[in-house]
C-alpha cells in the first residue's frame, strides 16, 4: 500500500527525484558544524509561533473592553489555554534569541561576504521584522506593561522633525493609544506582517539555495576567494550527504530548543511576566519603572542617557544601518574573524556594551 | 517621437497617476479617526477639592491633566503627558515637582523642565478662576 503511494506520487510529481537531489545526494561541507542548524532552528520557531498564534486566534478578543479579560480566560478558563499562550509568548522571545544567534554566528565565521550579502540583508530584515512582530504582540493582552510600552515606543518617531508627528499619527490611529491603536497592531502582528515576513524568508531560502552553503573560514582554504566574475553555485561534492549527517544535528537542536521551551514553561512561568503584565491597561497611570521587552533594553537605555531625542534615535538608525549595510562596506577578502584582531574587538566592545545597556536598563 | 517611445510614456504617466491617487487614498485611511469618547471641553472644580499645596488629576478633551495648588502662585493647570515619550507625569508634593516614571524627567511646577531628558515644557491648559471655581476651557 505504502509503495503504490510512493510509486503513484513520483510518476506524478517525481517523489524519488526530488528526495534524492535535495535530500540523500545533498552534499553539505565537512567541517559544518552545529551553529549552522541555527537558520532551521529559527524555521521552526516562526513555525510554533504561527501555530500557537492561531490557537490563541480563537479566544482572543481585539478590543480594549474585552482584550485583557480574553487573555485571562484563555490563561485561566479554556482547557491548556495558558500552555500555547505560554509557548507564544516564550516561543516569541527564543525566536528572538536564536534569530540574533544566528546573526551572530554568520557574522563571526564571515559567512555574510560576497557572494551572500543579499542573504545577509534578507536576513536582518527578517530579524527586524521579528523584533516588530513581537513588538506589535507586546500590545494585544492590552496590559499596563503593553500599553505604556507601546506608548513610548509610539512616541519615538516625535523625535523627526517635520514627518515625525505624522507617523506617530498613522502608528495609533489617534494622539494616545486607544482602541484604533489596539485594531491597527492586530492586523500588523496577524494579517499585514505575515506575508511580508514570510517574503523576506522566502527570498533568504532561496537565496541559500541558489548560492550554495558556505565552509566555516576556521582549518581549510577559502575557495570564494575567486574572483566574482560569474555566476557559480557553491557545492560540496566531497562533503558529508545532508540525510543522516546534517539532519539529525538539525533534529538534535530542535528537541534542545523545545526541551528549553517546556524548562520555561513548567518551572519559570512568570519569567517574562513581571507584575505590570498582569494588570490591565490604565492609560491615565502609568506604572512605575515601566519598561520594554529585554530585546528592545539596551536602545531603551541607550534613548535614557541620551539628552537629546533626535540625536538618541539617528544614531540608531545609524547602527542599524551599518548592520544591514555590512557586507558591502566590509570588502577585505579574509573571512576568518581570528585573523582580524580590529573586527574582533569592535565585535566584542559592541557585543558588551549591549549586554550592559540590556542589564543597565533593567534597573529603575 | 518613435511609437515604442510615446507608449513607454504614457505607462509611465498613467502608472504615476495610479500610484500617487492610491498612495494619497491609502494615507487618507491610516489618519486617525476621531475620538470614539465625549470631549469634556469645559470643567468645573471647587477649589476646596484641591488645598495648598495638593495637586489633581483630571481628564480634560480627552487627556490626561492635573490641576495644582501652588502654595505662592495658586492653581495651574498642566497636561501630564511628557513631552518625551508621552508618559503621564505624577505630581511630587515632597519635591515640589512633577516626575516621568519612565526617563525620570523632571518638571517644575510651571512646567518647565528641570532634568532630564523631555525637550519641551509641559503643556499649560488655560484656566480662569470664578469665585469658588475653578473653570477650564
Amino acid at each position: 500500500m505504502w509503495k503504490k503511494m510512493k510509486t503513484w506520487l513520483d510518476v506524478r510529481i517525481g517523489l524519488n527525484d526530488f528526495v534524492r537531489t535535495k535530500i540523500v545526494d545533498y552534499r553539505i561541507p565537512k567541517n559544518i558544524n552545529i551553529f549552522y542548524t541555527l537558520g532551521f532552528l529559527a524555521v521552526i520557531a516562526y513555525a510554533v509561533q504561527a501555530f500557537t498564534g492561531i490557537v490563541l486566534l480563537i479566544y482572543y478578543i481585539p478590543h480594549p473592553d474585552h482584550a485583557f479579560k480574553s487573555v485571562q480566560d484563555i490563561m485561566a478558563k479554556v482547557p491548556y489555554g495558558w500552555l500555547f499562550r505560554q509557548m507564544h509568548v516564550v516561543g516569541s522571545n527564543l525566536m528572538i534569541t536564536v534569530a540574533i544567534l544566528h546573526m551572530i554566528t554568520v557574522f563571526l565565521m564571515g559567512n555574510y561576504k560576497r557572494p551572500r550579502e543579499l542573504t545577509w540583508l534578507g536576513g536582518g530584515i527578517s530579524l527586524l521584522l521579528t523584533i516588530i512582530f513581537g513588538f506589535s504582540g507586546y500590545l494585544l493582552p492590552w496590559t499596563q506593561l503593553s500599553y505604556w510600552a507601546t506608548t513610548v515606543v509610539t512616541s519615538m518617531p516625535t523625535a523627526f522633525p517635520v514627518i515625525g508627528d505624522s507617523i506617530a499619527l498613522i502608528l495609533r490611529g489617534g494622539d494616545q493609544v486607544t482602541e484604533v491603536t489596539l485594531s491597527r497592531f492586530f492586523a500588523l502582528h496577524v494579517a499585514i506582517l505575515p506575508p511580508i515576513f514570510l517574503t523576506f524568508m522566502g527570498i533568504h531560502l532561496l537565496l541559500i539555495n541558489r548560492i550554495g552553503i558556505s565552509a566555516t573560514p576556521f582549518g581549510m582554504v577559502d575557495e570564494e576567494k575567486r574572483p566574482l566574475t560569474e555566476y557559480k553555485r557553491k557545492t560540496h561534492p566531497d562533503g558529508y550527504p545532508y540525510y543522516p549527517v546534517f539532519f539529525q544535528k538539525q533534529m538534535y537542536m530542535m528537541m534542545a530548543y523545545f526541551a528549553v521551551m517546556f524548562f520555561i514553561v513548567t518551572f519559570l512561568p512568570n519569567l517574562f511576566f513581571p507584575e505590570e503584565a498582569n494588570l490591565p491597561a490604565d492609560p491615565f497611570k502609568t506604572p512605575p519603572h515601566i519598561r520594554p521587552a529585554w530585546y528592545l533594553l539596551a536602545p531603551y537605555q541607550l534613548l535614557k542617557l541620551i539628552p537629546n531625542k533626535f540625536f538618541g534615535i539617528t544614531i540608531q538608525m545609524i547602527l542599524l544601518t551599518i548592520f544591514l549595510a555590512w557586507p558591502f562596506l566590509d570588502t577585505y577578502q579574509e573571512k576568518n574573524v581570528l585573523k582580524r584582531p580590529i573586527l574582533r574587538g569592535v565585535f566584542i566592545f559592541l557585543l558588551v556594551m549591549w549586554v550592559v545597556l540590556l542589564f543597565w536598563g533593567r534597573n529603575p | 517621437m518613435k511609437r515604442r517611445r510615446f507608449l513607454k510614456i504614457i505607462l509611465a504617466f498613467l502608472g504615476s497617476i495610479t500610484l500617487f491617487s492610491f498612495v494619497n487614498s491609502f494615507l487618507k485611511f491610516l489618519a486617525a479617526l476621531p475620538a470614539r469618547t465625549a470631549e469634556i471641553n469645559k470643567l468645573i472644580i471647587h477649589k476646596n477639592e484641591i488645598p495648598s499645596g495638593e495637586a489633581k488629576n483630571i481628564i480634560y478633551r480627552n487627556a490626561p491633566a492635573v490641576i495644582i495648588n501652588r502654595s505662592d502662585r495658586g492653581f495651574i493647570a498642566l497636561s501630564r503627558v511628557c513631552t518625551h515619550f508621552g508618559c503621564l507625569v505624577e505630581y511630587n508634593r515632597a519635591e515640589r515637582r512633577l516626575i516621568c516614571p519612565c526617563h525620570a524627567g523632571n518638571f517644575d511646577l510651571e512646567g518647565n523642565v528641570l532634568s532630564g531628558p523631555p525637550p519641551k515644557p509641559l503643556r499649560a491648559i488655560p484656566l480662569r478662576i470664578d469665585g469658588e471655581n475653578i473653570i477650564l476651557g
